[in-house]
């Protein structure tokens, strides 16, 4: 899951720029908005599961290892 | 009555801070500054940075993300009689050297968190200074912490010689010729601005504003200079937040902000995604938009999520700051397919004038031409577009009445409501960022593989304009078209960046034989509908 998810952002948003899963991928533009919601549409397809407009904050999406944290937890639900 | 010391725009956070020193002058996260606090940390900065060498009239680059240290340094920057240039975190480090060269800054401020990206945009600019970091950039002698500067001794409140006719800011924008133009204020339009929108939105001091602009989009000298006018409190709203409708709502109720200042953009991501309904916003009072327009139904969604807030339009190029406003409801009216601009601001006059820039007559269209005293000085070292920009018309045969020329095109209704009808060149919004086509073509144009490059604007139906890119690649040359936007995403920043980029054969040309850059758009609005 991690490296789907970690390929997605790579390639689909970074333009092939590498990221460390702790890097924090919110601050001075590194992904913008609309990146977050390409993201979640991303998530929503891949893993099979809804992301409800409340889940979409920090805590969630702002590192790498945040979003497969959130990801594994909503999986098992 | 005393001697009058000149009107600067750093100076209400003096007086704030001995009128109401315990007042918080500005909140980030959990940080809080009181107007004390601000006043004399900025005050050694600004001491500090005279010790570097910044002179009256002097150039500061701002490289940092907005946080409590932005208000510090945008505040001292001035109080050291220097003009500050805040440059854009997020933009290639090309591109921030290219600003901090062609303004010819003779310091920087910024922060060991940016240390990789201050090396790359800050070494070779020219820069004489930098202030931030804890070791020194190769190259540059003088240096300064954080720490240190904050324990210098403070600056005198007014620079040696310093008046508010000195510039107090650069804001860089796109350029059509693919070099960023410098858009000059001084503390007097500043101030002008400052002083007509407190008044306007009738500010008090208990009200908490909002920051959600970074510092190199106009919108925040509202947000940075309007609340200490009244000693009131803006919360600085750091980048991740913006990009998280669920968290932007969750702090608007948590900082009880009375007053909300944005683009569009922001408020439709929260009214989609921001669980509003969930949220108690009622300490909202204003909500002012601009930048772009605003999708009318989403702007309904919003009024009646929002019954205690009032709503206000608000327009003016950053050339000449804020120049129209109206406030729903009242304005709208059935047969508009688009909400007015609005009406002039108190302080400024309007005029649409013809190609041959003679005033048209009522009703009609042209483009839309500004006099007031929020206008900028000019652009910074660009005769060729400062020579463009002002119309001066003889006023009673003695003197020139100086006007703006928007490049925007209007009409004003029967009732005086000026309505936009687009651009006379070819400048787009994109969620509140002003792009020049021509610079995004100029970009991919740079690649060695391109022969030509045309850019374009496609839209959908919530009002979200998209950058898109074709390019005719040179006989023999090979690059595919994640090449070509990782290439164009070095030169230019991320909101100029082309959202969708082909690689074409040849382009449909009109019949005179230019790029029919109005087909290729249509062509992609089609491929878009069809799921392509």
């Amino acid at each position: 899951m991690l490296d789907t998810i970690k390929s997605f952002i790579e390639t689909e948003l970074l333009s092939g720029r590498e990221i460390d899963s702790g890097e924090n991928l919110l601050l001075s533009g590194l992904v913008d908005s609309l990146g977050v919601m390409r993201l979640v549409a991303f998530i929503e397809v891949k893993f099979g599961l809804k992301v409800p407009a409340a889940d979409i904050k920090l805590v969630n999406f702002a590192t790498l290892d945040a979003i497969v944290a959130y990801v594994g937890a909503r999986a098992e639900q | 009555m005393g001697i009058q010391k000149p009107d600067l725009l750093h100076r209400p956070v003096s007086k704030a801070a001995e009128r109401h020193p315990d007042k918080v002058a500005f909140r980030c996260i959990e940080a809080e500054l009181t107007y004390a606090d601000l006043h004399a940390r900025a005050s050694s900065l600004a001491r500090a940075l005279q010790e570097s060498g910044v002179r009256r009239g002097d150039r500061v680059g701002l490289y940092l993300n907005k946080s409590l240290e932005s208000a510090i340094a945008l505040f001292a920057t001035m109080q050291a009689g220097a003009a500050y240039v805040p440059l854009d975190p997020g933009a290639p480090t090309d591109r921030v050297c290219a600003i901090l060269r062609h303004c010819e800054a003779r310091a920087a401020i910024t922060h060991e968190a940016r240390r990789r990206d201050a090396e790359a945009a800050i070494q070779g600019s020219g820069v004489a200074a930098v202030i931030g970091l804890d070791e020194p950039l190769k190259g540059i002698a003088q240096s300064l912490t954080w720490d240190q500067a904050l324990s210098a001794p403070p600056a005198p409140a007014v620079a040696p010689g310093a008046s508010e006719l000195d510039l107090a800011y650069i804001i860089f924008t796109s350029g059509s010729t693919g070099v960023p133009k410098g858009i000059m204020h001084t503390h007097a339009s500043g101030m002008s601005y400052a002083r007509m929108a407190a008044g306007l939105y009738g500010l008090r001091p208990e009200d908490r504003l909002s920051n959600a602009s970074p510092l190199h989009f106009d919108m925040s000298t509202f947000d940075y200079f309007c609340a200490p006018l009244v000693g009131a409190t803006t919360t600085i709203i750091p980048e991740p937040y913006l990009k998280l409708p669920a968290s932007l709502a969750e702090l608007i109720e948590a900082e009880r902000l009375t007053i909300w200042y944005s683009v569009p953009f922001a408020l439709t991501q929260m009214l989609h995604f921001g669980d509003l309904a969930a949220r108690d916003l009622s300490s909202l009072r204003w909500v002012l938009y601009g930048g772009e327009p605003f999708v009318p139904k989403h702007l309904e969604t919003l009024t009646r999520l929002l019954p205690n807030a009032r709503f206000s339009n608000v327009y003016g190029p950053a050339e000449v700051n804020q120049c129209t406003w109206f406030n729903l409801p009242g304005v709208w009216r059935e047969e508009d397919s688009q909400p007015p601009i609005g009406w002039m601001c108190p302080n400024a006059d309007g005029l649409i004038v013809d190609e041959e820039r003679r005033e048209v007559a009522a009703g009609e269209m042209g483009e839309l031409a500004v006099r007031t005293p929020t206008m900028m000085r000019g652009y910074w070292r660009r005769p060729e577009l400062n020579a463009r920009a002002f119309l001066r018309r003889p006023n009673s045969g003695q003197v020139d009445d100086v006007y703006y020329l928007t490049g925007d095109l209007a009409w004003r209704r029967p009732d005086g409501a000026l309505m936009f009808a687009g651009r006379r060149d070819r400048q787009i919004k994109t969620r509140g960022y002003r792009v020049e086509l021509d610079e995004v073509e100029e970009a991919l144009a740079a690649h060695d593989a391109v022969a030509e490059a045309a850019a374009f604007a496609t839209g959908n139906d919530d009002g979200l304009v998209l950058i898109e890119a074709a390019v005719v690649l040179r006989t023999g040359a090979v690059a595919c078209d994640r090449d070509l936007a990782a290439f164009a995403a070095k030169l230019l920043p991320s909101y100029a960046t082309p959202a969708r980029l082909r690689v074409v054969d040849a382009f449909p040309r009109t019949t005179t034989g230019k790029i029919d850059r109005n087909r290729l758009a249509d062509e992609a609005a089609e491929r878009h509908l069809g799921g392509a």
